[in-house]
């Protein structure tokens, strides 16, 4: 194997980890994250309408080959069937796997959900209440906002990341500005790094408590649904008292933090969550003596350590499998110094284990806040630094990448630029690298349980969609 | 948990009793949203402001529902469920739309993926602004619509049933 492939096999072989792959029009190219956290490219030239896929040596790079071939118009050979991803319209067999045997039909679900839910599309291949197969076909929410960026300046196209998703717009918003400042020679001073680093902890916090609060409504548990929505209500109102807006929107700007917090202000923000944090223990405690509760979520939609290294699965979800990274251990632009990952006893890759990961990391991001909530916050300016270079990248071109760890895992936000525009911005955001694993963890098991499933990863469609 | 919620209890006791004028079935249609405003919405059914204590329920089915809730700016792929999601509701039915994307204020997104605001596809009854709209906003926007409801009569908020731009047979053009 030489060339893009030889590389990319080299890289995967070494410590590398797969972390995207975008087409840009004549040239497709494969961000591969080291150990360190530090990303590198691999590009390979579109001969003739077409590169070699990477699908077999990287299988988490499907969806991402899927969506080059949809919206570039890139063929990748060696990858087939070709399924269409954001592309709609195809022949229900063109997108869907085939499935064949007695007693096998379909379930089709969606775009509308039952309840309050985004939209998007699912195919259950089924025999009985049995799960056979799940095709997801989600991008119903396709915007068009990374194409909508380019051209525009760099601070002007953060509207368009941080309106991406309101569950994940700091994490988002963070990977872009990282993304941005690297391509601008800027880096952040330490109290632009803390107080970024505690925006996307509290959007860590009310994710989670949301998460937990789902995952009870995906059994019928209504006490903990409301338990944990309640909760989920306070931590919104501590992110509109902090920042202006309960989603913590327009608190990251490239460059620079307006946010300016004095004592009292950070001392009332500390017992509030405080405060969440007792009652959420107490909520927790009472779940984890509910036997009939507990007993909905063990063994149900496993995913192991082997597949979600497979599938490239990110965040809480790969941790309750037993993979233990963490993109906090290595993030130089943010404030973890001597952060480790909180790794579960019971490593099953289930709904209970994901269902436990979401406490792990709610009481350790109960912890770092504390920390972090230690002083007043003040207003900062990223200052002038070394120019960012990553390996791979064209002699002449501008390009950034920023990696956080954001509620539901790695998302990486890729800039290319050029005199401060943007000539090509690639959000692969943590609900992008985990819908195929929900697919995955679907089948084998029963239909009833599928909203369960879904809730224990609880990915966004916005994210996904873009 | 249950100790929790007997708190909020405590902190609702100040409050007068629920003034309930009847019932709306609602139906949530995501267009395109951000997930803001489906986070916000999902919070509003949460114990803080418990909407269907006060007679407004989120229902599976279109054809249960009386108004039908939109989110986000209608994306090109998403025009086909909503209008069939409108022609699946019976008659007096209404349309809401909430937070800014459903009323086309600061869109965002390419023209080639983006039709516009719901007002484009289906005539819409009530607006509620803001990105999103907070859980608050939204329940006092939707007691409006309950509250706006004379006894005995449909929903006249917006368009009342029988006005001028009224069809006859009670089918509305949607397109």
């Amino acid at each position: 194997m030489s060339g893009y492939r030889g590389d990319v096999a080299d890289a995967l072989s070494g410590s590398a980890i797969f972390g995207a792959l975008y087409a840009t029009g004549p040239v497709v190219r494969t961000v591969l994250i080291g150990p360190d956290g530090s990303p590198g490219l691999i590009s390979a030239p579109v001969v003739e309408g077409s590169v070699p896929s990477i699908v077999d040596l990287a299988p988490a790079a499907g969806w991402d080959e899927r969506e080059a071939a949809d919206l570039y118009g890139v063929g990748f050979n060696g990858h087939s069937p070709m399924r269409p991803l954001v592309a709609h319209g195809a022949a229900l067999e063109d997108w869907t796997v085939r499935v064949s045997g007695h007693d096998a039909y379909q379930v089709a679900v969606g775009p509308i959900h039952a309840g309050v839910i985004e939209s998007g599309h699912f195919r259950f291949h089924v025999v009985g209440d049995r799960i056979l197969h799940l095709d997801a076909q989600l991008f119903y929410k396709h915007r068009g906002l990374q194409a909508a960026a380019e051209g525009r300046r760099l601070r002007e196209a953060m509207a368009l990341v941080a309106r991406t998703c309101a569950a994940c717009s700091v994490t988002n918003a963070i990977a872009y500005a990282d993304a941005c400042e690297q391509v601008l020679a800027l880096e952040p001073p330490s109290e632009l790094r803390r107080v970024r680093t505690i925006l996307v902890e509290l959007e860590r916090v009310w994710n989670h408590l949301n998460d937990v609060s789902a995952i009870c409504a995906g059994v019928g548990m209504a006490a903990g649904n409301a338990a944990f929505a309640a909760l989920t209500e306070r931590a919104r109102r501590l992110n509109d008292a902090l920042t202006g807006h309960r989603f913590l929107r327009g608190a990251v700007q490239v460059g620079a933090s307006d946010l300016d917090w004095d004592a009292s202000a950070v001392r009332r923000a500390a017992n509030e969550l405080d405060s969440v944090r007792t009652d959420a223990a107490r909520a927790w405690r009472e779940l984890a003596f509910n036997a009939s509760f507990q007993d909905r979520l063990a063994g149900v939609g496993v995913i192991d350590a082997g597949r979600a290294r497979a599938l490239g699965v990110v965040g809480p979800a790969a941790r309750a499998a037993g993979l233990d990274r963490d993109e906090r251990c290595h993030s130089g632009r943010l404030s973890y110094d001597g952060f480790a990952p909180a790794l579960p006893e019971r490593p099953d890759g289930d709904v209970r284990a994901r269902y436990e990961q979401r406490a792990l990391e709610l009481w350790q991001s109960f912890d770092l806040l504390g920390m972090l909530l230690d002083r007043p916050v003040t207003a900062s300016r990223a200052e002038p630094g070394p120019a960012v270079r990553i390996p791979g990248a064209g002699p002449g071109d501008e390009t950034g990448i920023g990696v956080v760890e954001g509620p539901r895992g790695r998302t990486v936000c890729i800039l290319e630029a050029r005199d401060g525009q943007v000539i090509r911005l690639q959000l692969r955001t943590a609900s992008f690298a985990n819908w195929p694993a929900v697919a995955a963890a679907a089948a084998g098991s029963l239909l009833p349980d599928f909203p369960l499933i879904n809730k224990s990863f609880e990915l966004c469609y916005a994210c996904v969609d873009r | 948990m249950f100790t929790l919620l007997r708190d909020l209890r405590r902190l609702r006791r100040q409050l007068d009793l629920p003034h309930r004028t009847g019932s709306l079935a609602i139906r949530h249609c995501d267009v395109g949203s951000c997930n803001g405003c489906e986070h916000e919405l999902t919070l509003a059914s949460g114990p803080h402001y418990d909407l269907s204590r006060f007679g407004l329920g989120m229902v599976a089915s279109p054809r249960h529902a009386d108004v039908l809730l939109v989110t986000g700016a209608i994306t090109s792929r998403m025009s086909t469920a909503l209008r069939r999601a409108y022609e699946a509701m019976p008659e007096p039915r209404r349309v809401a739309a909430l937070g800014d994307c459903a009323l086309g204020i600061g869109l965002l997104g390419s023209p080639d993926d983006i039709l516009g605001p719901v007002e484009l596809v289906l005539p819409v009854d009530l607006q509620i602004p803001g990105c999103p709209p907070t859980p608050d906003a939204i329940a006092t926007a939707l007691f409006g619509l309950l509250a706006s409801r004379p006894a005995g009569q449909g929903v006249t908020v917006g368009r009342p049933l029988g006005s001028a731009d009224e069809q006859p047979t009670g089918e509305r053009r949607i397109d």
